[in-house]
């Protein structure tokens, strides 16, 4: 299955929200929708899920217009909530069936979730009884209990604790490794990089980032490296490096134990590393960038306003 | 259809599971019974004002002890300013079980009544004229014209006298007894009133409380956030309809046993009882079928309503700010009809027996107490079910509309705009 999303706009009242959000992905893979608190990420979700309409733009499955009424989606929203006053089981059994799955299949589903999320013991206990992470666990449990083909998660990993999270984590691997198409929004930029294969940043409604990881951090760490020095402290290098390599490279940002810089156009690493050796700098570490997701998520959306 | 038998289940079984809705039916179901099966245990003449016999043995036995115990209960003050009253045993007669306090003034009748010494006092002016003195007058006190009777009774006697006619003979031909055999071929208002009074009342009660039950369960799933997930596993409308069926079905089940018990406990003890609650609970068949037919239309109309109002609110104590408007419409219907229930005819309950709005509790009573033609009763039934459906499906609208947006009530210029929208 190829499902994608083409300029999608939306405006509540007479904001515009949404302006003109794109992404596409395939079976097999999973996409992780990144963006700040209120830059559309369960806005394009929830149009997806055919909770709000969208103004403009079209969202396809395989090239046909997507309705996610007819396809099994295991949505699971920002805001959570269950029945407090029924237990687990039934709830589960109830969602199962509303998506259209027979009585037997979602009783085999049910038990199936609730013993690969270790909650099985929890089946009939309200759920209102439960702790917070527990409750989380019978959120996802019903989120899938329709064996869906199409998994939805909207920031998945709030409030769980890391044991918990490690085993959502399995669990949406085995769902990428069984073929299914799974899209999340998260601001854990580890958890997705974990898993995700493909990318979408959004700010302020527009995609400002997209594409496979390995792409993009490849392209943004090009003409980078990391420079550290046994004599001299990051501040100290840095100033070292602008008052004497001036020509060479440009200090972009300084961690605590390395400098990141960046190679000045026609400037080639060999004649760097040449340059460097000339100086009582004494390298102790001189090797390529390689940015993590956090890092392109700043430098993507952090400064903008 | 599978879906929303799927909804109309769950919902059913939070009903069924509900402590409050098991006790509220057992227990009053319960209560019913016992009060049915009463007079089978204890003595409820005085309850029923039947307690009778006592007095009527006096007036057959006057010198018992018990007669003079009973004369003993009840004090009556008297002022005979023009020596009116020359024959005591008229009022010993009209008065069983009263002892009279023959008082020498009006004041010391008002003072005697006053304090409560005497329940009731006569000062005679004349023949003809006297005054009634009593604390606090109930609704029921009937002595001041039972004490115009015994001076007309007198008056007559006197006539007679002075004319040389026989008292005796005159009453036996003015009273002469006729035998009535009355035939309604018709319907009879007067026995049709007060169950149609209580009719009325019912249905008005089941549609407000559990209106509100309803209106509250559809709220629950926006305070608890899980209406997200439900309108993305199907359509809203299936979630609606099946969420106010379940609380109409829960509802009159809870109504059908409480008044299932109720109907069969005093058929079951008419005679007990001395058949004095025929008047609210011997109701005919069709009547009762009307009423069914009708009360079910309305209970269910009203349902939607308050079912979309749920929908407007997040939170269940705001349910009863959003329903008030409905809340007036229902009192007003109620009261419309209850007033014109003696002008059942009347063009009032007519166009009310027609309007979705009215037409529940105004064309049952109309067929049962008045004239009304098969069409009416059809039209009125075909606008009601009419009424119903599309209210449902605007319900259904309102309520997609409503998820996800929290926070303040939703007004309904609001709704309107979105569905004019739509």
């Amino acid at each position: 299955m190829k499902f994608e999303v083409k300029q999608l706009y939306k405006s509540f009242g007479e904001k515009e929200i949404l302006h003109g959000v794109s992404f596409a992905l395939e079976s097999g893979t999973a996409m992780g929708l990144l963006g700040r608190n209120g830059a559309g990420k369960t806005t394009t979700i929830r149009i997806l899920m055919d909770v709000f309409r969208a103004d403009k733009g079209e969202i396809l499955l395989d090239g046909k217009p997507f309705i996610s009424r007819n396809h099994q989606i295991g949505y699971l929203p920002e805001e959570r909530g269950l029945y407090p006053k029924r237990t687990v089981m039934e709830q589960m059994i109830y969602l199962a069936k509303l998506r259209g799955t027979s009585s037997s299949e979602a009783k085999k589903n049910s038990d199936y979730w609730l013993e690969r999320l270790e909650i099985t013991q929890y089946a009939g206990k309200k759920l209102e009884t439960l702790s917070k992470g527990n409750q989380q666990k019978v959120q996802l449990a019903s989120t899938l209990v329709c064996n869906p083909d199409i998994v939805i998660l909207d920031e998945p990993f709030s409030g769980l604790d890391p044991v918990n999270s490690q085993i959502l984590q399995d669990v949406v691997k085995e769902l990428i490794a069984d073929n299914r198409l799974v899209i999340f929004s998260s601001h854990q930029m580890s958890y997705v990089e974990e898993f995700c294969e493909s990318i979408a940043i959004i700010n302020f409604g527009e995609v400002v980032l997209s594409g496979a990881i390995k792409e993009i951090k490849k392209d943004f760490g090009k003409n980078q490296l990391v420079l550290s020095a046994e004599n001299y402290d990051t501040a100290a290098l840095e100033a070292k490096c602008k008052q004497e390599l001036s020509a060479y490279m440009i200090p972009m940002n300084a961690k605590r134990d390395y400098l990141i810089l960046e190679l000045t156009p026609g400037t080639t690493r060999n004649q760097l590393l040449e340059a460097l050796l000339k100086t009582d700098i004494s390298v102790e570490h001189f090797e390529t960038y390689k940015p993590s997701l956090n890092d392109i998520f700043v430098a993507k959306v952090g400064n903008e306003k | 259809m599978r879906k929303f038998l799927t909804v109309l289940q769950f919902e059913l079984v939070t009903y069924f599971k509900n402590k409050t809705y098991i006790i509220t039916t057992v227990g009053v179901a319960l209560l019913v019974a016992v009060l049915m099966f009463l007079p089978n245990f204890v003595d409820i003449s005085s309850l029923l004002g039947t307690d009778d016999t006592k007095i009527e043995s006096i007036i057959d036995t006057p010198d018992t002890d018990s007669a003079t115990d009973i004369q003993d209960s009840r004090v009556m003050a008297i002022y005979d300013e023009a020596s009116v009253i020359t024959d005591e045993s008229l009022l010993a007669a009209l008065f069983p079980a009263t002892s009279w306090h023959n008082a020498s003034s009006v004041d010391e009748v008002k003072e005697l009544v006053n304090k409560s010494e005497a329940e009731a006092g006569f000062v005679i002016h004349s023949a003809t004229s006297f005054d009634f003195y009593v604390l606090n007058k109930s609704l029921f006190n009937n002595s001041s014209s039972q004490f115009q009777t015994i001076l007309s009774t007198l008056l007559k006697q006197k006539y007679c006298e002075e004319h040389g006619l026989n008292v005796e003979e005159l009453d036996s031909v003015y009273y002469a007894p006729i035998e009535v055999k009355e035939q309604v071929l018709g319907k009879d208002s007067a026995q049709n009133y007060w169950y149609c009074y209580a009719l009325v009342i019912l249905v008005f009660m089941i549609v407000i409380l559990y209106g509100n039950m309803i209106a509250i369960s559809v709220t629950s799933e926006k305070s608890n956030r899980s209406i997200e997930v439900l309108v993305t596993s199907t359509n809203p409308a299936y979630l609606l309809f099946g969420k106010v069926i379940a609380g109409c079905i829960a509802s009159l089940l809870q109504c059908g046993i409480i008044l299932g018990t109720t109907l069969a406990g005093y058929q079951f003890n008419a005679e007990k009882w001395n058949y004095q609650l025929d008047m609210f609970l011997n109701i005919p068949g069709s009547v009762l079928m009307t009423f069914s037919l009708f009360g079910l239309g309305g209970f269910l109309f009203f349902a939607f309503i308050y079912g979309a109002v749920g929908a407007l609110v997040s939170k269940t104590e705001d349910v009863s700010k959003s329903s008030g408007g409905i809340q007036m419409i229902i009192m007003i219907v109620y009261f419309a009809v209850l007033f014109q229930l003696q002008n059942v005819d009347g063009i009032v309950i007519k166009v009310a027996s027609f309007l979705p709005i009215s037409s529940y509790s105004a064309m049952f009573v109309r067929v049962a107490m008045g004239k009304v033609a098969a069409w009416e009763v059809a039209a009125s039934l075909i606008l009601l079910y009419g009424s119903i459906l599309g209210i449902g499906i605007l319900g259904a609208k309102i309520y997609r509309m409503g998820t996800l947006r929290y926070g303040n009530p939703i007004k309904f210029t609001q709704v309107f705009k979105f569905l004019k929208q739509q």
